[in-house]
């Protein structure tokens, strides 16, 4: 139950993680370009003004004038990272130290990389240039450029700083993430701990509450309310039984005991002696019936047996073998017990109830002649199976068997109350097992499997029951 | 024999005083848990019918107070709460036996004789050997004979005798047999017990001339001459 729960609360803080990060890249990437930008701007202003204090010596002092000052310029520069170059008009490099370069007609901007001029720092990359050419009026062309190896550098370090803290941010999230995730699991772990246990019976479970009033604390609030009101009900419908219980049984047994008292005293002829018998024996039936409803409506409303003692279900097995193996020898019926230890836990008189019910079914079906298979087996869970020879019960009124008073068309000459399986599923539920009807064709068989005491725990039910 | 019925509703208890006078014995009746008290520590009684829901006091503070007095008198507690945990309630406060109401006179009478002769039982010795006319049963040996002949008798059919000829002619009901003979408290579907019962009367009875063990209408069997 807490796989999916939890899964709930990671896929929800991966998303919000997700989310920030994806806010953080674009962020990051607008700062870039925009910071990128700007620099690129101010290194084409600087070019620009350099290149037009060029010209004008140019103009000044002609072209010997602007040989000499890039000379002076490259042999003692001011700025380290200013780059001349004066290019002839054939193409050929006539002062400064830059590869070949086909300078075009009018005023351009290029980049190129200055191969051999190393980084300090870092010696691997060679520095990109930014550089304007300017066509000379008498033929060539004044390179003026610039190093941008001081805007590289900082662009490498503001990506360098933006990659740590974007890692620092994804761990940060991840923790805070799994923290939510964590806490929001435990939170709601109470509750669903809480709801399977009540599930299982323990109606005067609650969901502990820290009293901070947040949002889990107001759900389980509701929910313990929830489940006052359900204790409640159960209660009124206990209460209900028991009221008929009382008022019913009592007048049902004075109506018994004025029949008996009837029939005692003389003067009754046989006729009317073997009539008043008649009416005995059918309120001692209302009464039997009376009182299995009662008993299955009080276990069904019993917390799970599985806190009971220790008790080898092999002996009642036994015993319940033993009490019914000359009900079967009346009718021929041989019952063949198989059983082998298996410690349950549980209610000694319940369990025991539970096998005489499952016999006197197995051997009011089997026809004569016929055997009865008790068998016992403790592998993972005790597996009690009685199979019998008789006519089976339809695939369709499999699980109809199991409601109170159903009893099927077939079978309605036959005595019985109509409640015995009934009984049997609430005692082999309370116990934490589950019960099978499995076709053996011909005949039936019924599966209980009930968890050994060893393994406590819920034996989950095979197809889902009500 | 002189019985003290406490006992609220006087429905029920004027059932139960009938039947009892019927059955020859005396009665006193109490109809709250004090005037029971009063009646049970200042006069002598065989056996005390409690009903366990009493106004004034409740009927296990009585017996518990009873008990831890001293007093020894046999008692069945009625209940109209059939289950597990309030029989062993009712049985650890002190109680020899109990029965869940409704119930049929019979039931009564028949679990009253049963505690009362218990109860006389315990006061001599141990018996090692049983007998009902030629029927005898030795407890040590677990061997069982009639007319001197042995009987062949499975342990749950020597236990299921040596359990009716303690009781040797008094009635014993089926729900009693199933709760001393097999030990548990369950509803039997059918009437396994008879058959038991009829499998027991083939040895002891079968090819003698007066039979010993008799079916009593609508109450259950009884073993006597």
């Amino acid at each position: 139950m807490t796989g999916p729960l939890r899964s709930t609360s990671t896929r929800l803080a991966l998303a919000v993680m997700g989310a920030f990060l994806l806010a953080f890249v674009l962020l990051g990437a607008g700062v870039y370009v925009a910071v990128s930008t700007l620099l690129l701007q101010d290194a084409r202003e600087l070019v620009r003004t350099d290149s037009a204090g060029l010209m004008q010596l140019q103009r000044d002092g002609g072209r010997a004038a602007l040989v000499q000052e890039l000379r002076d310029r490259l042999d003692a520069p001011d700025d380290p990272d200013a780059v001349y170059a004066l290019i002839g008009a054939d193409g050929r490099v006539e002062v400064g130290d830059i590869p070949a370069l086909h300078a075009g007609r009018g005023v351009r901007w290029t980049t190129f990389e200055l191969a051999g001029d190393a980084m300090p720092g870092d010696g691997t990359q060679s520095p990109r240039v930014l550089a304007q050419l300017q066509p000379l009026p008498n033929g060539g062309t004044l390179l003026t450029g610039l190093r941008l190896q001081s805007q590289d550098r900082f662009l490498a370090l503001m990506l360098r700083t933006a990659l740590v803290a974007l890692a620092v941010a994804a761990t940060l999230g991840a923790l805070a993430g799994w923290l939510t995730s964590r806490w929001v699991s435990h939170r709601l772990g109470h509750l669903d701990r809480t709801a399977a246990r009540v599930g299982g019976g323990e109606l005067g479970l609650r969901v502990p509450l820290d009293g901070s009033g947040d949002a889990f604390d107001r759900l389980g609030r509701r929910f313990n309310a929830m489940l006052d009101r359900i204790e409640e009900l159960l209660g009124g419908v206990r209460h209900a039984t028991d009221h008929i219980a009382h008022d019913l049984r009592t007048p049902l047994t004075r109506l018994r005991n004025r029949l008996e008292d009837l029939r005692h005293r003389s003067g009754a002829t046989p006729a009317e002696r073997a009539a008043l018998d008649g009416a005995v024996q059918e309120t001692d039936h209302l009464l039997t019936t009376f009182g299995a409803l009662l008993r299955l409506a009080r276990i069904e409303a019993q917390p799970p047996a599985g806190e009971g003692p220790e008790l080898d279900l092999s002996a009642l097995a036994a015993d319940a073998a033993e009490l019914y193996t000359p009900i079967g020898a009346e009718r021929s019926v041989r019952l063949a017990p198989s059983l082998e230890p298996a410690l349950v836990r549980g209610d000694r008189d319940q369990l025991f109830q539970m096998l005489v019910n499952l016999l006197d079914n197995a051997l009011k079906y089997a026809p004569e002649g016929s055997e009865v298979g008790l068998s016992l087996h403790a592998g993972e869970a005790a597996v009690l199976r009685v199979d019998d020879g008789g006519p089976g019960i339809p695939e369709a009124d499999r699980e109809r068997v199991f409601d109170r008073f159903q009893r099927l068309e077939s079978h309605r000459g036959t005595p019985g109350s109509g409640l015995g399986l009934s009984l049997v599923r609430a005692i082999v539920h309370r116990h934490g097992g589950r019960i099978e009807l499995i076709d053996r064709a011909p005949g039936l068989r019924v599966q209980v499997t009930l968890p050994l005491a060893g393994a406590p725990g819920r034996i989950a039910p095979a197809e889902p029951l009500e | 024999m002189r019985v003290l019925l406490i006992e609220d509703d006087p429905h029920t208890a004027a059932f139960i005083g009938k039947g009892l006078r019927e059955d020859g014995h005396t009665v006193e009746h109490a109809g709250d848990g004090k005037q029971g008290l009063f009646l049970a520590t200042t006069e002598s009684f065989d056996a005390i019918v409690l009903d366990r829901m009493l106004p004034a006091l409740d009927g296990l503070v009585l017996l518990q107070t009873l008990r831890g007095a001293g007093n020894r008198t046999p008692l069945l507690l009625l209940t109209a709460l059939g289950e597990v945990d309030h029989r062993v309630e009712g049985l650890r406060a002190g109680a020899d036996d109990y029965l869940v109401k409704p119930f049929a006179y019979s039931e009564l009478s028949a679990r009253l004789d049963s505690i009362v002769r218990r109860e006389r039982e315990q006061a001599q010795r141990e018996p090692t050997r049983l007998s009902v006319g030629d029927l005898e049963l030795d407890l040590l040996g677990r061997d069982a004979r009639r007319a001197g002949k042995r009987i062949e008798l499975q342990p749950r059919e020597f236990r299921l005798l040596e359990y009716l000829m303690r009781q040797a002619g008094r009635v014993v009901t089926r729900t009693m047999l199933l709760e001393a003979v097999w030990d548990y408290h369950f509803d039997p579907q059918t009437n396994v017990i008879d058959v038991h019962i009829s499998r027991l009367r083939q040895k002891i009875d079968h090819g003698f001339e007066r039979p010993l063990l008799h079916t009593v209408r609508g109450a259950g069997y009884r073993l006597g001459e």
